[in-house]
């Protein structure tokens, strides 16, 4: 175990190495860099961005910069967005909270309802209840998830005024005080609604394939043969080698929640950092798009190699694959 | 020094929310005014073209009830980002923040001009080369420092400090005596700012230039709150970014960093104090803009061109505008620039001929585009100076007629003709010629224009296509038009013009942005006089530029198409609200009829 | 988000064992014809199809395309079936021409990462060693790498932007999920006897894995490329929507959708946004309970017949 562990581990390295070369190489590549985005906001001398171009040392040979950006990454300095004129971490820092915060909503609000839903469609399979909870999640699984959200944006949003349209806190709820929480509460509500519900699809799928292949196992029928009741059946054997695999797959769930974050932020004017991506990808602030991939690949990448120590550990075969 | 004055790229997406900042210098806290003023900017919206003429300040006046509150609706995709001075900021969402809490020493007239009814009052010298401002007694910082002229030595110091990297180092900043040697750290004062006293300075300009009084920077820095530290420090100081201070009607009592401020008043305001006891501040998407209005959710937002029909309808909402420092335009790809002379060299055969670029110009119909595309807000353009500045627009120049027989007879004149009956002409030369026709993506109604223009040139016969195929992203659009790209004929561009009516940083001789790099010697020397000593008198001043634009109009190396309205919406229950330059109201005289929002 | 590849989807019949032979064609067909769902869902997707690639031919795209600045928003009506957009364009043509893009894009970039997917996940498993191993690594990394975040700025960075760039963007990342799954299935034919005995006898191994490996998986690869298919539809319209899809100039049902993020459109101009997103969940729909049919047919546990 901790052999596979260890190399586990010593793959992410070169992973974590080479996506930021891609990242680094992607960035570079963008047409125009920060400094021409400032010639749509302010008035400006040409000769100046030009200076301030040589300073920034945006006129260096790549791997240079490479080196330069890297090192500087790895003693944690994420170098200044041109546009915010703002430390880089300050900037994450700033959203970071947000971000995470509806992520941890959508996976919570979402095995809130697929738990028990793939377990009562596996349970009683073929009941009008699974028929409802398929047809359900057939239609989760066809929606897209930006037409979800415009709609639920514009009902409870707009046409029944239930919850604020965007943001991410009202600001003149205090700190601290219970008015804050629920406003905090009240802004997270419909970007996680939209985001959860559309999410539920696989975990369900999951429940309910492993209750029904579980149902006819061997153990189970002694169980039941040996008169432990029906609901017994259920939660003592049957679940729990169910529902272990479905806390493991949570670091694979990270990549689905980066980009589900980027549509829900946009659409919500959330301030996150999918909404942040998507402004620093249009005024080409080089720095922060950078910092912002790679900290969501290692996310992924860290996220994926706990979900394969946990799996492997919960069932030892997959070690050898 | 090659001047530059207030001039920059706009994007037709970023149009409405990026204007407030080009103006932020002269609009919104602008106050002081003559009646005179005031008539001529009427005038300037009766232009025959439009039906529309949109008031500038709201029906309802009065006292309204005591110690109200509203909100502010920040029109924009993204966050504000934060940069809440005016040395240091760079986007226009942070201009709109900086309104409420801060302004300029000097308000600006209905020209743009700088007056004596602001916190100070100036006098030009004899020479017209120094200006000595002067803060009256009763102006003090929110933490009641008084304003002091250090404060306005300080910010020129930061402006031109060796380490700014801030993009305000231009216009006349380098123009200060002293300020070059400054600037590259030969020297450690900025010799041509003379402190006199506490509230007086005096601050010498290398030459006289009736700029002077459009272009001046007089926006303080306190130094005694931010003067402790380096300029990298301060600018991601929370001095600055959560916690900033000015001398505006309104203080910053908290902030929500991107996303929204609650501004509290400030009852030590030099003008009096203001009568709403609360403002908050939220970033409002553009998309659901007209429905947070519907809704009450806020009482005031620029909304954009796109939402106009579904906020007509709005009977809880005032719809203000005025007509922007800015124009839409056809750009011909002419030359080159050679950066290492700085300047710009003609030479491109296809397009040089004069009389094709009229025949273009007479083929556009742009009636029904700023009819039914733009549903009135945006109107034909007459010249390239747009009626924003009333003083120096020309409002007899003949618009280009839209009159395709006309201009089919002008480009048979100029040799083409149709010689292989495709039903596009060919050049003189008898060879193929077409046309690619870059234009941006970005607004709603990017795609049908460009696609109108080009059927309107295809009903003269002359072949245009899209540039590859496709609308090119704001900033690609940019660099390639910026680089003369060869790919590119002809462009769809749109210009802020800044407070300066100056329109040499666009079409100098030695101008980057003069994108077309057409020149002329008759231009370059209109130019000149525009801004010589002489054109302090204004009525010198209106003559250069009025023939500046007929110049303009005849050779075309940019076909002006549109001028435009921004649009303000205000809810009912506003009182005193005026969007006007050199407007007498402010924030500190907005007030409100009742407690809640008209829905 | 979940853009959900379908590779596992909802099993809806319990398992009942089914030993006769018959060949694929026949045993896809007989799920079809079976389950209620899967065969009203063809028949529909046919018409659909029908109607968007014929309709598409008869209509003309200038004509479509050209702007009609006199007629904007027009609501629906005998001429505009349903209404115009914003640029006075007819809706009606716009969805036809937009569900041809997206479905003829959504099918090439499935059938293109389902070639490579293929290929790469059939050598990996065939020849298994170093090979296996370093195809995997590559793979592995590749399925982590925040997708929807790196072809966004993919988008940006290529120079020439254009439908054939989209599709080839999109596939770089598309086919990493197949060639894993037929990586799996390979490498347990390859323990089969049938496989030795071949190269026993000495016959090349790309014959082998062409004309005996390939055939016995045909099945699985075609569940696969169906469900995914449904996947890669959402995917193309979810980018269109954000900015980052087809060229403006090529309609999608995205940039119909995309309308939508004004809530001014969703309320009073239905026609230009509410058919495009009921066909997209539509087509996805019925790929999907085909797909689920296929699955059952080629998964002989689960079969209705």
């Amino acid at each position: 175990m901790l052999k596979f562990i260890f190399r586990r581990t010593l793959i992410m390295i070169p992973q974590i190495f080479i996506l930021s070369v891609l990242i680094f190489l992607l960035a570079k590549a963008m047409p125009g860099d920060a400094l021409t985005g400032q010639l749509g906001s302010g008035d400006v001398d040409p000769e100046r961005i030009e200076e301030l171009r040589e300073k920034a040392g945006l006129n260096d040979p790549w791997h240079i910069q490479y080196g330069r950006w890297i090192g500087n990454v790895v003693q944690g300095d994420f170098g200044k967005s041109s546009v915010y004129q703002q430390k880089v971490t300050n900037l994450i820092g700033d959203r970071v909270g947000n971000t995470l915060l509806l992520s941890a909503s959508i996976l919570i609000v979402s095995y809130l309802i697929a738990i028990p839903l793939g377990i009562i469609a596996g349970r009683w399979t073929h009941s009008w209840a699974d028929k409802m909870i398929v047809g359900y999640n057939y239609l989760s699984f066809a929606t897209p998830l930006f037409v979800f959200a415009l709609i639920m944006l514009f009902i409870f949003g707009f046409m029944l005024q239930w919850f604020p349209i965007g943001g991410s806190v009202d600001i003149r709820a205090d700190k601290g005080t219970l008015e804050y929480v629920i406003s905090k509460a009240r802004h997270l509500f419909l970007p996680t609604m939209a985001g959860a519900l559309l999410a539920t699809f696989s975990t369900i799928q999951y429940l309910r394939n492993e209750i029904i292949d579980t149902k006819i196992k061997d153990f189970v029928k002694t169980a039941r043969a040996k008169g432990v009741p029906e609901s017994k059946v259920y939660t003592h054997h049957i679940l729990r080698n169910s529902l272990l695999p479905i806390a493991a797959f949570l670091g694979y769930e990270i990549t689905g929640l980066i980009g589900g974050s980027i549509f829900l932020e946009s659409i919500f004017s959330y301030p996150g950092l999918g909404q942040l991506f998507l402004s620093s990808i249009s005024s080409r602030d080089f720095s922060v798009v950078t910092i912002l991939v790679l900290i969501s690949g290692i996310a992924a990448i860290v996220g994926t190699m706990l979900s394969d120590i946990i799996l492997s550990w919960i069932d030892p075969r997959i070690r050898i694959d | 020094m090659r001047k530059m004055n207030l001039v920059w790229l706009l994007s037709l997406m970023l149009v409405l929310s990026a204007f407030l900042a080009a103006c932020n210098t002269d609009k919104e806290e602008s106050k002081g005014t003559n009646d005179e003023e005031d008539g001529k900017e009427t005038a300037g919206n009766d232009e025959p073209k439009t039906d529309l003429a949109f008031p500038t300040a709201v029906t309802a006046q009065g006292d309204g009830m005591k110690d109200g509150s509203i909100n502010y609706g920040l029109i924009s995709d993204t966050p504000f980002e934060g940069t809440l001075n005016y040395v240091f900021y760079s986007g226009a969402p942070d201009a709109e923040v900086l309104q409420f809490f801060d302004e300029s020493l000097l308000y600006i007239n209905g020209d743009y001009e700088i007056t004596n009814e602001g916190p100070a009052t100036f006098e030009m010298s004899e020479d017209k080369k120094s200006i000595t401002v002067k803060i009256k007694d009763n102006v003090n910082w929110h933490d009641g420092e008084p304003v002091k002229a250090d404060d306005l030595l300080y910010a020129y110091e930061l402006l031109g400090h060796p380490d700014y990297t801030g993009a305000r180092y231009s216009g006349l900043i380098p123009m200060v005596v002293g300020m070059e040697e400054y600037h590259d750290g030969k020297s450690d004062t900025i010799s041509g700012i003379d402190v006199q006293d506490e509230k007086t300075v005096t601050i010498t300009f290398n030459s006289a230039n009736p700029s002077l009084t459009t272009g001046f920077w007089a926006y303080p820095a306190p130094r005694h709150y931010l003067g402790d530290m380096s300029i990298e420090d301060i600018v991601e100081s929370d001095k600055i970014r959560t916690t900033p201070i000015g001398f505006g009607p309104f203080k910053v009592k908290k902030m929500v960093p991107g996303e929204s401020v609650e501004f509290e008043r400030n009852d030590d305001y030099w003008r009096g104090v203001p009568a709403l006891k609360s403002i908050v501040l939220k970033v409002v998407s553009p998309s659901v803009a007209v429905k947070a209005m519907e809704n009450g959710d806020i009482d005031i937002a620029s909304l954009p061109a796109d939402q106009y029909l579904s906020a007509k309808e709005l009977k809880n909402v005032e719809l203000l505008g005025q007509i922007d420092l800015a124009y839409s335009y056809i750009g011909f790809n002419l030359g080159k620039w050679d950066a290492d002379k700085g300047e710009n060299i003609m030479g491109n055969p296809k397009l040089e001929n004069k009389k094709l670029r009229q025949a273009m110009a007479l083929a556009l119909n742009n009636e029904p585009v700023g009819e039914k595309m733009y549903h009135g807000l945006r109107y034909p353009a007459t010249t390239l100076i747009p009626p924003s500045f009333p003083g120096y627009h020309d409002f007899e120049a003949k618009a280009i007629e839209y009159n395709p027989e006309k201009a089919k007879a002008l480009l048979a004149e100029a040799g083409y003709k149709d010689t292989n009956n495709d039903g596009f002409v060919e050049d003189p030369e008898g060879k193929e010629f077409k046309l690619s026709f870059a234009s941006m993506s970005g607004s709603d109604v990017a795609e049908p224009l460009a696609l109108h223009y080009i059927q309107n040139w295809t009903d003269i016969g002359i072949k245009v296509e899209l540039l590859e195929g496709r609308l090119h992203e704001f900033n690609s659009f940019y660099e390639r038009v910026e680089a003369n790209d060869p790919a590119i004929d002809i462009y769809a561009g749109a210009w802020g013009t800044g407070s300066d009516v100056d329109p040499e940083g666009l079409y100098g001789r030695n101008a980057m942005f003069n994108f077309t790099r057409w020149t002329s010697d008759k231009n370059d020397e209109l130019l000149a006089k525009g801004v010589s000593e002489e054109a302090f008198d204004a009525e010198f001043r209106q003559g250069v530029y009025k023939e500046w634009q007929a110049l303009m109009n005849e050779e075309l190396p940019v076909i002006p198409t549109l001028f435009r309205y921004s649009l303000t919406a205000v809810n009912n229950r506003i009182l005193n609200y005026d969007i006007a330059a050199g407007t007498k109201e402010g924030w500190d005289t907005v007030a409100v009829s009742s407690e809640t929002p008209v829905k | 988000m979940t853009i959900n590849l379908g590779s596992e989807t909802p099993v809806t019949e319990s398992i009942q064992p089914k030993t006769s032979y018959t060949s694929l064609r026949k045993t896809m067909w007989l799920e079809i014809k079976n389950d209620k769902m899967a065969l009203i869902s063809l028949i529909l997707l046919i018409a659909i199809l029908l109607t968007v690639y014929i309709g598409s031919l008869l209509l003309n795209l200038e004509k479509i395309t050209r702007i009609d600045v006199f007629n904007i928003y027009a609501e629906p009506s005998a001429v505009h079936w349903l209404g115009t957009d914003y640029g006075g364009r007819d809706v009606f043509g716009v969805l036809l021409i937009g569900a041809k893009n997206s479905i003829t894009i959504g099918v090439v970039i499935t059938l293109i990462s389902g070639i490579i997917g293929l290929t790469v996940g059939l050598i990996a498993g065939y020849f298994g060693g170093l090979v296996d191993n370093v195809i995997m690594r590559i793979i592995d990394f590749i399925i982590i790498l925040p997708f929807l975040m790196i072809i966004i700025v993919l988008i940006t960075v290529v120079p020439v932007f254009n439908v054939y760039t989209f599709i080839a963007i999109l596939s770089i990342f598309l086919w990493t999920g197949k060639a894993r799954l037929i990586r799996s299935k390979t490498l347990a034919e390859r323990e089969l006897d049938y496989v030795n005995a071949s190269k026993t006898l000495g016959t090349p191994n790309w014959k082998i894995m062409m004309f005996e490996v390939l055939p016995n998986l045909s099945s699985i690869i075609i569940v696969n490329l169906t469900l995914t298919l449904a996947g890669n539809i959402g995917i193309e319209t979810g980018l269109t929507y954000l900015g980052f899809g087809l060229p403006e100039s090529v309609p999608s049902l995205g940039t119909l959708v995309a309308y939508a993020s004004n809530p001014e459109v969703i309320e009073n101009r239905w026609w230009v946004w509410l058919p495009a997103s009921l066909l997209i969940l539509v087509i996805m729909l019925c790929i999907n309970f085909i797909g689920q049919a296929l699955k059952r047919a080629a998964d002989a546990r689960q079969r209705l017949t």
